[in-house]
């Protein structure tokens, strides 16, 4: 498939991965102050979905797990935020689920859940076939 | 409810196309023959049945003023079919494809057809007066994958294509000779046959249905990624909108007026979408009004169960008792809705009735009469 709108070449990834280091902190903060859904949504914006490096993507998914696992209120957090990042939000999901990870899992089904009620069909849809904008 | 009448003609429906006075249809029942049906008080009696391909026929389209059908279908063939002394006689067209032919549309004059196929190329055919036959033409360059859907703008030289490879196109069919130019209108770069316009890149995913507003100012296709596109003012800049809607994804659209859209697909319930006074397209509603659900929900028992089974893997979930409320599909349609049709008369600016068909054999023509008010003033 053409890569169509400029992927990010590999001396960028440095700056990308700078900048997800210091989200990494600043959601580190916001999770001591008790405030995951804050925390969620600094992690889901700014995604960068269009590079194409491995390493870029581990490290936003890892800053993203972090902010997934401490969410305690579902309801709650999807009340706030914005319709557009149900569908990062379901491509993060998807990711948690396949890690295999027990715990992981179970915190993602329960988000998937919710986030099917109210994106319904289509936002799975949208993951799953939107190979290019992956996560 | 805005359905008028509902028949299963087949097990599955490929494709139909309908006759000039609206009383007989055209329909593939998924297999290589075309069926013709004629309605007499409200029973539907079987009057032709056309065999001639080998394959299943995948597109049909009866041309309104020369009472013509043209067939094309994966045996990478197509059929001009006239009616001699109550007879449907064949004319075979030669393609020149190497693969199946995907769809057909008539041009508004009747003058040229085009054809999608899985060639990766577009085929116009025009009537050749000196040797009697039907010319093909084809559009080899700049489609990366099977063409699946084509439609013609109301000039009968621009023509509108979508494909797997997720780009709509717009190519200038001009034929020398079929054509004339019109003095008035655009630059003659626009003139040369198989000359791309226009590049749509939206989708990510595949792209289907493709279709032009009455005036030909709009166009509107779907991606397989559950979107619909809009785009207003084709041609050097064009302003495009892509709207992401909650359900499963659309096959196939139809404009009903300038500013509105119905869309069918995989649920089986067709969908209006409309632009509002600042030109910006979203959905609406579904054309019939889904009964309101405790919980929101509405899915069909078997994807509740599906569900159930999904998050019972998590210890930590409570049983979801609001997703196996329901019962059996309201709708019309039981399954994939593949294709809408206009009842109106070919360039009138607003569509009162429509049919669509699908894989479950049945075509149901819906009236839009009474729903003026719940469509609102953009329809």
């Amino acid at each position: 498939m053409a890569g169509a709108g400029g992927f990010v070449e590999a001396d960028n990834a440095e700056a990308i991965i700078a900048r997800i280091e210091t989200k990494s902190s600043k959601i580190e903060s916001l999770l001591k102050q008790y405030k995951p859904v804050e925390a969620l949504k600094t992690a889901l914006e700014g995604s960068p979905p269009k590079t194409l490096d491995e390493r870029c993507k581990s490290a936003n998914w890892i800053v993203v797990h972090r902010a997934l696992m401490a969410i305690k209120d579902i309801e709650g957090m999807l009340n706030a935020l914005d319709v557009e990042y149900y569908d990062i939000l379901m491509k993060y999901l998807y990711r948690g689920l396949s890690t295999g990870d027990r715990p992981t899992c179970d915190q993602c089904l329960k988000i998937h859940e919710k986030l099917t009620d109210r994106a319904g069909l289509g936002c799975i849809l949208r993951c799953l076939t939107d190979t290019i904008n992956t996560v | 409810m805005a359905v008028v009448d509902v028949h299963r003609f087949a097990e599955s429906i490929t494709c139909h196309a309908w006759s000039p006075d609206l009383s007989m249809v055209a329909l593939c029942p998924n297999n290589n023959e075309v069926h013709i049906y004629k309605s007499s008080q409200d029973q539907w009696e079987r009057l032709h049945v056309l065999e001639k391909h080998d394959q299943i026929v995948s597109g049909i389209d009866w041309s309104s003023k020369s009472n013509r059908i043209v067939t094309v279908s994966h045996d990478r063939n197509s059929y001009v079919w006239s009616l001699e002394g109550g007879e449907w006689v064949p004319t075979l067209v030669i393609l020149r494809l190497n693969r199946a032919a995907l769809c057909v549309q008539w041009s508004p004059k009747e003058n040229k057809f085009a054809v999608g196929s899985g060639a990766k190329t577009v085929c116009i055919c025009y009537y050749e007066q000196e040797n009697n036959w039907w010319v093909s033409k084809l559009i080899r360059k700049r489609h990366e994958s099977s063409v699946t859907s084509v439609a013609w703008h109301p000039n009968n030289i621009l023509l509108a294509t979508t494909s797997t490879d997720g780009k709509c196109r717009v190519f200038s069919t001009f034929i020398k000779g079929v054509d004339t130019k019109d003095p008035k209108a655009g630059s003659p770069a626009e003139s040369k046959f198989g000359e791309q316009i226009l590049q749509l890149d939206l989708s990510y995913s595949w792209a289907f249905g493709v279709k032009w507003s009455p005036s030909g100012n709009t166009l509107a296709y779907v991606g397989h990624s559950s979107m619909i596109y809009f785009v207003d003012d084709v041609g050097p800049s064009p302003l495009a909108q892509s709207v992401a809607f909650r359900d499963l994804p659309l096959r196939d659209v139809l404009f009903i007026s300038e500013k509105m859209v119905i869309g069918v697909g995989y649920d089986s319930n067709p969908m209006v979408f409309a632009a509002d006074d600042t030109g910006i397209w979203s959905f609406i509603r579904y054309i019939g009004e889904k009964k309101p659900e405790s919980s929101g929900a509405s899915y069909s028992s078997q994807f509740s169960e599906a569900f159930t089974k999904f998050y019972g893997q998590s210890k930590a979930t409570t049983a979801n008792e609001a997703s196996e409320s329901s019962k059996s599909r309201e709708g019309v349609h039981d399954n994939c809705i593949n294709a809408i049709v206009s009842l109106s008369k070919a360039g009138s600016p607003k569509v009162m009735r429509f049919s669509t068909s699908g894989l479950d054999g049945k075509i149901a023509i819906w009236d839009l009469e009474n729903m003026e008010e719940e469509l609102g003033h953009q329809f």
